[in-house]
């Protein structure tokens, strides 16, 4: 399903309902057909959330925007441990003051709806609906089906194919998407893998991608994962991206990392100009190369206290350089406290990128309750970029109370004064509701 | 040439069909055996490549997309809507004000993101794209239209 904000409307948002309530009655009729030697869990979570605010944008004025979340979950397992199951997940949202989004009162979106069978040897899974797939060089939502398996002498492989599930604010995009991954692993030491991903928009190529990940254990103090993807329509390699860490102590961790990135191959395609440069309206060259490598040193100096100090290069083929450095203290007593502070300098070489990045935070957990304090400020160094102003700080409270193991209250406050806004206070109220029933037949798996 | 190409479309079902023929491993199980409350290091009982699943660590975020391609590990802790949360297809609630009294987990776009996109744009736009760059990207078009 695609979504075009100029072309979209309440019948769209119908049509969700109707294929939600479509997949529902045929998962519906698959578990009355279950096995009788089964157990049949149904869990879900819902969360409403009421915010409050005003804006200047789009004409808004008064935001009273609530929105429900409802994530629910069908698990049926027989005795042998193969399952069929059904997730969705889904919000919708009603305005009560101006229209907060999209120029609707009324809104709504299916986030996941998916029947999935997964067998009990070799990993098996078969999904089909609106699902997430990431295989590879494909991190995508889609409304269609999906097979993995292990094999024999550590193989294992995926496939996918269906409609891509994309929002389209600029640009068209695809409507046919089709890959896989095939990975040879041993499971104490390493996984290699091959993908790929092919789109057509109607009957025209849209996109083709290749790519190779590791992620090598060779000890257990090392552990090193990398992606490397090529773009076959353009014919350039989209990126390069490896990360390398290493525990030499159980109290110290080091890591380094790198990553190569081509934009003319790797924003290929994407469907909002915001990502599709231009020199003379957002100052990035569409051919532009960055290189990155940095990294970072975490050391645990006692249970409660972590001390992280880390550093990124940004090295530009047409743009000047930066550098991005600082580091972090936290300290966290589980179930009771925890705090933080941190410090962050960007040094580029023009005057948007010359910033310092203050952050504090803490939380504690008194029985029932939780109290958060978080404040974020950034000053930056010339104000000419940034509406004359300086500084952009944000601070925000909040708490939480769970009434019992199903429900929980929250609320918290953002008051922020930025380049944007003098003087900006959001509100937000949030009730979550937990909740889970089990069927079980005698004989059943239970778990 | 032809016939090369004949045996290999009938080799490469018939080799598949003999590994998955062989194949027997047991599937990681669907509901991990011991409750996770909180941020797990994974070291701490994992002596496999679970182990390296730590997610205290300061790298977990960057390399989270190579862990992700053993999603059904990952489905032993984490609902679907976990990805969705940061992932997703149209979210108008950014995930920091959905989960603000979590101040320790790595949630993009904490405080005021409205001033700060336009640096984050500039210097990495490619962080941009998992998120983005085909889905969940109405907003961008209030302005950048």
């Amino acid at each position: 399903m695609k979504t075009d904000p100029s072309r979209t409307s309440w019948p769209e948002f119908q049509g969700t309902v109707r294929t939600t309530a479509v997949v529902a009655m045929v998962c519906t009729a698959l578990f009355a057909a279950a096995p009788v030697m089964a157990e049949t869990v149904i869990s879900g979570q819902s969360d409403t959330v009421m915010r409050m605010g005003r804006t200047n944008y789009d004409g808004s004025r008064n935001l009273f925007p609530a929105t429900e979340y409802l994530r629910l979950s069908l698990v049926n397992t027989d005795k042998d441990g193969n399952a069929i199951s059904l997730h969705i997940g889904s919000w919708g949202r009603v305005d009560f003051g101006d229209k907060s989004f999209r120029d609707r009162n009324v809104d709504g979106d299916l986030q996941y709806g998916y029947l999935s069978y997964q067998g009990a040897k070799n990993n098996f899974v078969i999904n089909a609906g609106r699902q997430f797939v990431t295989e590879g060089v494909a991190a995508q939502r889609l409304d269609g089906a999906y097979v993995r398996s292990d094999f024999a002498a550590g193989f294992a492989a995926a496939a996918y194919v269906g409609s891509p599930v994309v929002t389209e604010p600029n640009i068209k995009a695809d409507n046919l998407v089709f890959g896989g991954r095939v990975t040879q692993s041993n499971e104490k030491y390493y996984t290699l893998g091959v993908s790929a991903l092919k789109s057509y928009a109607d009957s025209a190529r849209y996109r083709e991608e290749e790519g190779l990940d590791i992620w090598v254990r060779p000890i257990k103090q090392i552990d090193l994962t990398g992606r490397s993807s090529y773009n076959s329509i353009t014919g350039g390699w989209m990126e390069h991206a490896y990360a390398l860490s290493y525990t030499p102590l159980d109290s110290l961790k080091l890591n380094v990392d790198m990553s190569n990135i081509n934009y003319h191959d790797f924003f290929y395609k994407v469907t909002t100009s915001a990502l599709v440069f231009n020199p003379l309206t957002n100052g990035i060259d569409p051919n532009e190369k960055v290189l990155t490598f940095g990294g970072s040193a975490a050391y645990s100096i006692n249970s409660e206290f972590t001390l992280v100090g880390d550093y990124k290069h940004y090295k530009y083929d047409v743009a000047k350089s930066a550098n991005y450095f600082g580091g972090k203290l936290t300290y966290t007593k589980p179930d009771a406290y925890m705090a933080g502070a941190s410090v962050h300098r960007m040094d580029g070489s023009i005057d948007r990128l010359q910033y310092s990045e203050f952050r504090l935070f803490a939380s504690k957990k008194m029985g029932k309750l939780d109290l958060t304090l978080d404040v974020i400020d950034l000053y930056y160094d010339n104000s000419r970029n940034m509406y004359s102003q300086h500084n952009a700080i944000t601070v925000l409270t909040a708490s939480s109370y769970e009434i019992n193991e199903s429900l929980k209250i929250g609320a918290n406050v953002e008051y922020s004064k930025n380049p944007f806004f003098n003087n900006e206070v959001k509100g937000l109220l949030k009730l979550t509701y937990l909740f889970e029933t089990k069927f079980g037949a005698a004989g059943g798996d239970k778990k | 040439m032809i016939n090369r190409k004949r045996l290999l479309i009938l080799m490469v079902p018939l080799f598949a069909s003999i590994l998955y023929a062989c194949a027997n491993t047991a599937s990681v199980p669907r509901i991990h055996p011991e409750a996770v409350k909180t941020m797990p290091n994974c070291t701490e009982c994992h002596t496999n490549s679970w182990g390296a699943l730590n997610h205290k660590a300061p790298d977990f975020l960057l390399k989270h997309k190579i862990y992700a391609g053993s999603r059904y590990a990952c489905a032993t802790c984490h609902q679907e809507s976990f990805c969705s949360d940061c992932h997703a297809h149209r979210e108008e609630i950014k995930p920091s004000s959905k989960y603000s009294t979590s101040p320790d987990r790595y949630l993009p776009h904490r405080g005021d993101y409205l001033s700060q996109h336009k640096i984050d744009g500039r210097v990495n736009p490619a962080s941009c794209v998992a998120c983005h760059g085909r889905q969940n990207n109405e907003r961008c078009k209030s302005c950048h239209r």
